[in-house]
């Protein structure tokens, strides 16, 4: 046959299937028989997060005005005041959430770059770009990034900027887009160095108890190169489910067994001791820090003080401290304060676990993967879910996050007085 | 017929056909993409999620403190040089050798109030002379050449009191009560307390926004020798604060 003669079949065949499907498909059966699965739709799922800091609000990822999925401007999770050398700092717990409907494969924390958000919107050509309080500094020369919803545009800046600032001066270029407030902007080139880290000092304007002298009131305390951020040191314990594992901070490196971090404890009795007799468990309010076992336990009230010995790990939120049996040598009063002297002892010499250096260290380059934690002191770093989507598994993770200045033995920190450090945390899922 | 189809086909799909570099780059895309998909999907994320708890602060408190001669002007620890910081050494002197001292005699008390005007409470007060060094009086015509300062010199106390006065603790010399004048009492507490290492020890310090008053008293003693005339002890008290 030759290739006309097919063609011809071939049409052939083609009329009679055109026949049967416009005209004649009732005229050959005499039963048929048909279904449809009709409103057939694919859907995407979501993949957002919450955080809340303590019991304030929950902040979510889906709803910030940069319509990125990226919320740069949750809660922040510490407010200290007042802080002394020595002392107990304070502690904040953040828990985060899965609120989307997919897993997550990868759950990061990560030390931003320096940034702001756009406090005007922009467009046309622009030397100047109007935000909000800017976090950390920016160097003259820096690439600055802003990003709104899948719009992105690098900008260098041709002017340093401080801490807090409300403007950055770049080099002139026309906008891309018009950037609307709520723009994300951050400096890609910082977190190299103390100098133009994420974390900022700042006098202090406000006088730490009423009436008293304030930072801008001294003149020994220059904030230049960060002192302070470069010296109190930070740290970040999961406690999920009771499952204890210190990402950061001492005891992060190498990974204490416990899954402690060295994080002090400043609590009340939670019920007055007695003289009567021998204890073996101080009764506290719940611990804002850890006790390990062997470490040195004081209370104090007034005058009285005793020094008891921990016998055993006690955590975050545990109202009880183990201790070896010993007789109170006074009633000490609910109003007693309690703290962990060896934990005190044990960071007063760190220089290693400061925010500087986490901003250093652990920015986006050195970001800390939060495997899930299978025991104290134990991570599953195979498993293929580090994030359960919302209302399944661990969907809900729990980080105490603390900070504590040092005193170190003959160094005299007058420099570190009226001194603010400012700073960030990110939280990050991927699918 | 199917022979011919066969061939027919083969031609239109074969290195001959008009068609073979176009499939042959689809074919390269196909296998562009088949390797991305497969080699490069741990590079980024179709989906993320990020927040981030912005501005967290954290503020240290402040130690400071200042100290008011009798009813003088504050002078505040902080008001020195930058460099040591928050020391000032430029405080006014308690005594100035417009007060002449004749034996047995006590000069009226010095009072003076130590305030901790910072946001944190002291742990520690202390108290200590850095030096206390023989000076002819001006003025006088001829000075005895004794040392006022040495053993059998002017004497000297530290009085604590409330804030009306009423005394509470003699921390030098070590009394209960009220402070009463002891022979070579300058002497003994330059030699003794000369350094913030080897200060007196005035217990705790006041906490933020409370006061501690004391009295400094002096006197020659009723036996001064002749010695002593025209001569004057240059001393100068440091207090010092710890946390």
């Amino acid at each position: 046959m030759s290739l006309r003669e097919l063609k011809g079949v071939l049409l052939f065949f083609m009329a009679i299937g055109a026949a049967a499907y416009f005209g004649g498909g009732g005229a050959f059966a005499s039963f048929s028989a048909e279904t449809t699965n009709v409103g057939s739709s694919a859907a995407s799922g979501t993949l957002t997060m919450s955080d809340q800091v303590n019991t304030g609000t929950a902040c979510l990822s889906a709803n910030a005005t940069s319509q990125n999925n990226v919320n740069a401007a949750c809660a922040s999770v510490l407010a200290l005041t007042n802080v002394a050398p020595g002392v107990y700092g304070g502690v904040a717990q953040v828990t985060v959430q899965n609120t989307g409907s997919i897993d997550a494969s990868k759950f990061y924390l990560w030390a931003p770059y320096v940034n702001a958000t756009l406090s005007a919107g922009i467009s046309g050509t622009v030397t100047s770009l109007p935000i909000t309080a800017l976090e950390g500094t920016v160097t003259n020369g820096d690439s600055i990034v802003l990003s709104f919803g899948t719009h992105t545009q690098t900008f260098t800046a041709n002017a340093a900027a401080s801490g807090g600032a409300t403007s950055i001066s770049v080099t002139s270029q026309a906008a891309n887009f018009a950037y609307p407030i709520g723009t994300i902007v951050v400096d890609t080139s910082s977190n190299t160095s103390p100098a133009n880290t994420d974390c900022y000092d700042a006098k202090t304007t406000v006088a730490g108890t009423t009436g008293a002298t304030k930072g801008t009131d001294l003149n020994f305390n220059p904030v230049t190169g960060n002192p302070f951020c470069g010296t109190a040191l930070i740290y970040i314990q999961e406690t999920t489910g009771g499952k204890n594992y210190c990402w950061l901070g001492k005891g992060s490196s190498p990974e204490a067994a416990s899954g402690m971090c060295t994080a002090p404890i400043s609590v009340n009795p939670s019920s007055a001791l007695s003289t009567g007799g021998p204890i073996t468990s101080l009764p506290v309010t719940a611990l804002n820090g850890n006790v390990a076992s062997g470490d040195s336990i004081v209370i104090t009230s007034g005058t009285n003080t005793q020094t008891f010995t921990a016998s055993a790990n006690a955590y975050f939120g545990a109202t009880a401290i183990p201790v070896n049996s010993a007789t109170p040598n006074f009633a000490y009063p609910t109003t007693s304060t309690v703290i962990d002297t060896t934990a005190l002892s044990s960071l007063n010499p760190d220089t290693t676990d400061t925010i500087t250096n986490f901003n250093t260290a652990h920015n986006i380059i050195g970001k800390i993967q939060l495997f899930p934690v299978t025991a104290n002191g134990t991570i599953n770093n195979a498993a293929t879910v580090e994030l359960d989507h919302f209302n399944s598994g661990t969907f809900s993770r729990v980080f105490q996050v603390g900070v504590y200045l040092p005193a170190p033995a003959g160094i005299n920190q007058n420099p570190l007085q009226g001194l603010q450090s400012t700073f960030g945390i990110t939280w990050h899922i991927d699918q | 017929m199917f022979t011919r189809l066969y061939r027919h086909l083969h031609r239109t799909s074969g290195p001959s056909s008009s068609t073979w570099r176009l499939k042959q780059m689809l074919a390269a895309l196909i296998v562009f993409g088949g390797l991305s998909s497969l080699t490069a999907t741990g590079t980024f994320a179709l989906l993320t999620s990020q927040m981030s708890n912005s501005r967290a602060t954290v503020a240290s408190g402040t130690f400071t403190f200042d100290n008011v001669v009798n009813t003088g002007t504050a002078c505040f620890s902080y008001g020195g040089p930058s460099s040591p910081g928050n020391v000032n050494t430029g405080c006014q002197a308690l005594i100035t050798s417009s007060t002449l001292n004749y034996p047995g005699v006590a000069i009226t008390p010095v009072k003076v109030t130590i305030t901790n005007d910072g946001s944190l409470d002291a742990a520690d007060l202390s108290v200590y002379m850095p030096s206390c060094a023989a000076s002819a009086t001006p003025g006088a015509p001829s000075p005895g050449g004794a040392d006022p300062c040495a053993t059998n010199g002017a004497q000297f106390y530290v009085q604590e009191t409330t804030s009306t006065g009423t005394p509470t603790t003699c921390w030098f010399p070590s009394a209960v009560g009220a402070c009463s004048f002891v022979a070579s009492s300058l002497h003994v507490f330059a030699a003794n307390y000369n350094a913030t290492t080897s200060a007196l020890d005035l217990g705790k310090g006041p906490v933020h926004a409370t006061a501690r008053y004391f009295l400094i008293g002096m006197q020659l003693p009723a036996t001064a020798s002749n010695a002593l005339q025209g001569e004057a002890a240059v001393f100068g008290l440091t207090w010092h604060m710890s946390t």
